[in-house]
């Protein structure tokens, strides 16, 4: 309880610094709707040539760009702005000022996780859950109410590999602080915005495995058009708990490296 | 006007740049992205068949030149003019002895330089691991040539203009956003012109941005006729003459609009 009334607290916070920049939300808009046309007619283009390109169809690949721009909305909710605040050359790490996070009475990777909010991610949840809605109506496949079940898992188990995945990359920042490691993230994220099965197998693999963010969005995507097995859905399960873990034990590793900012 | 200042001025910036390319790199990474995204979906999309007029082979190709086309005409500089004018960051240029656009081109060309020896060496892996079939004709490499060089200077003075705004609008990068996202949709980059849906298409050979990044690699891929080589280089004098009489006017109004910021 006490750790979900402090999120409450750094909600409160977060929402009332934004209030203080009031035309950014007219530049949010902006962007938001732009990266959502952008990216429907990007699949708009590719099925006016094509019917279905290794087994997926605009329905589904639609139902995919739905999984990635809610993910990407709940990154942007909370998980980004409190771990991006950390890296780069006025984050915390390098000017220091993690000491007044560490110096907290709470769970360090708690802290840093979840201290920043932004509530303008809302929106953008609101469009992703609707691209999602229309493309289950687009799709032909009926989605059943085991379906629904195994997909919102699915979605949860993608928040916690793309948040497991964050923490590692946040987590090198310990090593070399100017070095913008989430950017490069960005860049691998952006993949998942197609499925896994429309790159090359050596490709695939990686994305699959090494950084599974292609994983992040595809599997909830199958899990909605019922493209996915049991077996594959349990291996899915214990990577993510595997992955949760080891990111955990990797960002305590890499804490013991900071050094403030005083010699 | 002090030439020999200028291209001093250009060459420290440049080493300036270098011993900060790690961040460059990143940021080049990130723009390339997109394009390899859409290679390996294109590719796959086309497999063993072809799609309009592409093979699997001529989507590869056209996708390595585009990225680096893109860089190449890629201005960051138009993010930061709104920066300087905002910040009163103009002030120290505008005192020096030589026109201020000699900034902005020195820090185009160190910025080219940084970039390339990131993208270059990449784009050349890609091509061996990829080994797409390909043979370029000399006439199309001599007509590429001028194609790209006025790319560039249509999409720099083009966004130019849209940064000068500046001088009148705080957030004036918002509009570069947009134009970011037209480049996307209708410069040939989620798709080859060829293959958009009809009215788009007929839209995108009439509208500037097709000629700042698609056109040149249209030529270099052979894909265009003699005529249709001559009206896109008809189109695009057009559009970098627009282009070059308003970002002149908005400077030479804007200047005297600006006031300085700070002390």
């Amino acid at each position: 309880m006490y750790h979900v009334r402090l999120i409450g607290h750094f909600i409160r916070a977060s929402v009332q610094q934004e209030l203080a920049y009031r035309a950014n939300f007219f530049i949010n808009v902006l962007h938001t709707v732009l990266s959502l046309i952008t990216g429907i007619l990007g699949i708009v283009v590719l099925f006016e040539q094509v019917n279905t390109i290794n087994g997926w169809d605009f329905a589904s690949t639609l139902a995919l760009l739905g999984v990635y721009l809610t993910l990407s909305a709940l990154r942007r909710l909370f998980i980004g702005p409190s771990l991006d605040s950390l890296a780069g050359m006025d984050g915390d790490i390098w000017r220091g000022t993690l000491d007044f996070t560490l110096l907290r009475p709470v769970s360090k990777q708690f802290l840093v996780s979840v201290r920043m909010w932004e509530s303008f991610a809302l929106v953008d949840l609101a469009l992703g859950i609707g691209v999602l809605a229309a493309a289950v109506i687009e799709l032909e496949h009926t989605v059943s109410l085991t379906d629904m079940l195994i997909f919102t898992l699915t979605l949860i188990t993608g928040v916690m590999l793309l948040y497991s995945i964050l923490l590692i990359f946040v987590s090198l920042v310990f090593w070399s602080p100017g070095f913008m490691f989430t950017w490069v993230f960005d860049g691998i994220f952006q993949m998942a915005r197609y499925p896994l099965d429309l790159y090359p197998g050596w490709l695939r693999l990686v994305l699959a495995w090494v950084i599974p963010v292609g994983i992040m969005t595809t599997v909830p995507a199958q899990a909605l058009t019922g493209g996915l097995s049991a077996a594959f859905l349990l291996g899915h399960l214990l990577l993510t708990t595997g992955l949760f873990i080891g990111a955990s034990w990797f960002f305590r590793f890499a804490l013991r490296r900071y050094a403030s900012a005083s010699s | 006007m002090n030439h020999r200042g200028g291209i001093v001025l250009i060459q420290a910036t440049w080493a300036s740049w270098l011993q900060y390319r790690s961040f460059f790199f990143v940021l080049a990474f990130g723009w390339m992205i997109p394009p390899l995204i859409y290679l390996f979906v294109w590719s796959t999309a086309a497999g063993e068949q072809t799609i309009g007029a592409f093979s699997r082979d001529a989507f590869i190709v056209y996708y390595l030149a585009l990225i680096l086309v893109n860089q190449l005409t890629y201005s960051q500089t138009n993010w930061t003019v709104g920066d300087v004018i905002r910040s009163g960051g103009l002030n120290p240029i505008l005192l020096r002895p030589m026109p201020p656009l000699y900034n902005t081109l020195a820090t185009e060309i160190a910025g080219k330089i940084v970039y390339m020896l990131f993208v270059v060496p990449i784009t050349a892996v890609l091509a061996l691991i990829l080994r797409p079939e390909v043979d370029f004709e000399l006439q199309h490499i001599v007509a590429f040539l001028p194609a790209l060089s006025l790319a560039w200077m249509l999409r720099f003075f083009w966004g130019y203009g849209l940064a000068l705004l500046a001088f009148w609008a705080t957030r004036a990068d918002a509009l570069l956003a947009v134009q970011d996202s037209l480049l996307f949709l209708l410069a040939g980059q989620v798709a080859p012109i060829p293959l958009l849906p009809g009215v788009i298409r007929q839209a995108a050979v009439y509208l500037p941005f097709r000629y700042m990044i698609g056109f040149p690699i249209e030529i270099l891929t052979g894909q265009l006729s003699a005529a249709e080589i001559g009206e896109g280089f008809f189109i695009q004098g057009c559009w970098l003459a627009v282009a070059l009489g308003f970002s002149h006017l908005l400077w030479r109004y804007g200047i005297r609009h600006y006031t300085a910021v700070g002390g």
